[in-house]
């Protein structure tokens, strides 16, 4: 679902962010992405929802090659990637549910599914009752769980988080990574950047961990090794 | 049930309509819309939404959107007073060249006979519509009585005056060109001593209502063009104040269309208000001034009257404006809206 071959990010003023990215995500497989701040996080996870271009290398998402995607195709492309942003990035002019209704909104869907999905996604993250609030009469952790909604309401195929749990206490992050599971036992390729190592271990699942650009743990390509092995054998 | 190859008989709706099948056949037609369609029908249900969105917006902050209706209001409705103002003037002076007649001298020994016989042949001309002969006797009493030389007159052995014409110049030859083919040819005509026109008060007030035709025309385009950009910077703000909208929208996959729409719809809004407030800036104006026009008028003997907004012309004036917003705002779009990218 999600494949980094080789990629290298450089900014203009020679700070080199990534260097030869080589990883994937199968569909239906949750990861972490950790490293100390500064490490690349955030630029991989930019590389994916194309708010950023690879110096070098290939993106690849859902089987589309990102990198030389033209400027009026990239809102497409992240129609198919739900993001979760470490500060929620929520509209305060509007209830929750308006909220949550805006990537339903710009696909141009119709208003009766609409009122619908966003229920749904709203029921799914418990915050059903609340739809008519404006969001920030909720706390902390309800407010994350409403960008939770909004990322998930057009059931993407890719769902990306960055530091999803950052200010929340552990008892509230253990919930929102629970979330996390169940969209990745339907079918979501589910990518969390997050540096509280507590956490991960506890979630006990793959782990690329990225040091000064590179990808030093978790980047090899598990699934296409299997396969080789399997050919030899 | 959209795929069903045909519909069975019962369901058929009934040819002479009755009211129970009605919503019945409605729900059915709903269902088999096709996706296209669909897309459509919400394509549409949201630009009403979003026009509905954005007048809200406007009413929202009453006092900074009058004040931008009225900038734009008084910037419209100068131009287009003062090309009511010409245009009316133009009817005044369309009156005066109808009046305009060519006086024609004859030759001195003619006979009033003859003088008969020439305002026959010159009134059966295709570019004259009317001949009036004025017999020289009758010329001199006039001037005795009008002129005060009564006793000066009175002193000359005979009348000094020749008979004279006033050719009425038919509709078609009320041009410029046409009045001079005309005093040409009574020029040539035998019998004639000499042909006066007054052109030149003609041409002059021409002239004078074409320059200040191209002045409203120049000042029009001016202050079309601070309007818009008015427009341009009041919707500038806009999109400032809405950035983080802007940003999740396109985060959310929120084509550039999508993004720019509630602002362009902004500018319309803005300009069809600023459109009423000129037309009702000109009606007032109008009533204001049209009283002592009237006395005016009225000390002149003119029927002059200022003539106001037609249907047609309020219609042009709204759509204009409307334009002019869309413009403006399209202009604040380009320049501002595509710079705002997440990252």
């Amino acid at each position: 679902m999600i494949e980094f071959q080789q990629v290298s990010k450089r900014y203009d003023d020679d700070h080199t962010a990534l260097r030869q990215i080589n990883f994937s995500l199968g569909r239906g497989e949750m990861a972490f992405l950790t490293g100390h701040s500064g490490a690349g996080k955030s630029t991989l996870l930019k590389l994916i929802m194309l708010m950023e271009r690879p110096s070098a290398g290939h993106v690849i998402v859902g089987g589309q090659l990102l990198n030389k995607m033209p400027r009026r195709q990239v809102p497409y492309i992240r129609r198919h990637v739900g993001v979760v942003f470490q500060n929620h990035h929520l509209l305060f002019d509007r209830t929750v549910f308006d909220n949550v209704a805006m990537p339903l909104e710009v696909m141009g869907t119709p208003s009766r599914d609409i009122g619908r999905r966003v229920r749904a996604a709203l029921d799914k993250v418990g915050l059903l009752t609340k739809e008519r609030m404006n969001p920030m009469q909720l706390s902390g952790g309800e407010q994350q769980r409403v960008g939770i909604a909004r990322a998930v309401v057009n059931k993407p195929p890719v769902l990306l988080a960055d530091e999803p749990t950052g200010n929340l206490d552990p008892a509230l992050s253990a919930d929102i990574m629970q979330l996390f599971q169940q969209f990745s036992q339907v079918g979501v390729t589910v990518l969390i950047a997050s540096h509280d190592i507590a956490l991960i271990n506890d979630m006990n699942r793959r782990t690329l961990v990225l040091d000064g650009g590179r990808l030093i743990r978790g980047g090899d390509l598990p699934a296409a090794e299997d396969q080789r092995e399997v050919l030899r054998g | 049930m959209a795929n069903r190859p045909a519909p069975a008989p019962k369901t058929k709706p009934p040819k002479s309509g009755s009211g129970r099948a009605g919503p019945a056949a409605a729900r059915g037609a709903k269902r088999s819309k096709t996706p296209m369609r669909e897309l459509l029908d919400s394509y549409f249900s949201h630009h009403r939404k979003v026009a509905k969105d954005s007048a809200r917006r406007l009413w929202r902050t009453p006092v900074a959107s009058l004040m931008t209706w009225t900038v734009m209001g008084v910037a419209l409705a100068l131009p287009v007073g003062l090309l009511l103002l010409l245009t009316s003037l133009q009817g005044v002076s369309a009156g005066w060249e109808s009046a305009a007649r060519v006086t024609v001298y004859l030759e001195d020994h003619l006979s009033l006979e003859d003088a008969g016989r020439l305002r026959v042949d010159i009134g059966a001309r295709g570019d004259v519509s009317e001949v009036e002969l004025i017999d020289k006797s009758a010329a001199l009493e006039e001037f005795r009585v009008s002129s005060g030389l009564k006793d000066a007159l009175d002193y000359l052995d005979e009348n000094p005056l020749p008979h004279t014409l006033l050719a009425t110049p038919a509709e078609g030859s009320r041009t410029e060109a046409g009045m001079t083919a005309l005093v040409d040819a009574l020029e040539q005509t035998g019998g004639v001593a000499q042909v006066q026109v007054d052109l030149g008060w003609l041409q002059r007030l021409a002239a004078i209502t074409e320059v200040l035709g191209r002045g409203v025309w120049a000042l029009g385009a001016l202050l079309a063009v601070a309007v818009i950009l008015v427009i341009g910077n009041t919707i500038r703000l806009a999109i400032e104040s809405r950035r983080e909208e802007i940003l999740v929208a396109k985060l959310v996959g929120g084509t550039d269309a999508f993004v720019r729409r509630p602002f362009l719809y902004t500018g319309l809004w803005f300009g069809f208000g600023g459109g009423v407030v000129a037309f009702v800036l000109l009606q007032l104006t109008l009533w204001f001034l049209s009283e002592p026009v009237e006395r005016l008028a009225g000390l002149y003997r003119s029927n002059f009257a200022l003539s106001g907004l037609s249907f047609e012309g309020t219609v042009a004036l709204i759509a204009a404006a409307v334009l002019f917003g869309w413009l403006g705002a399209w202009l604040a779009v380009k320049r501002h809206l595509d710079a705002i990218e997440p990252g």
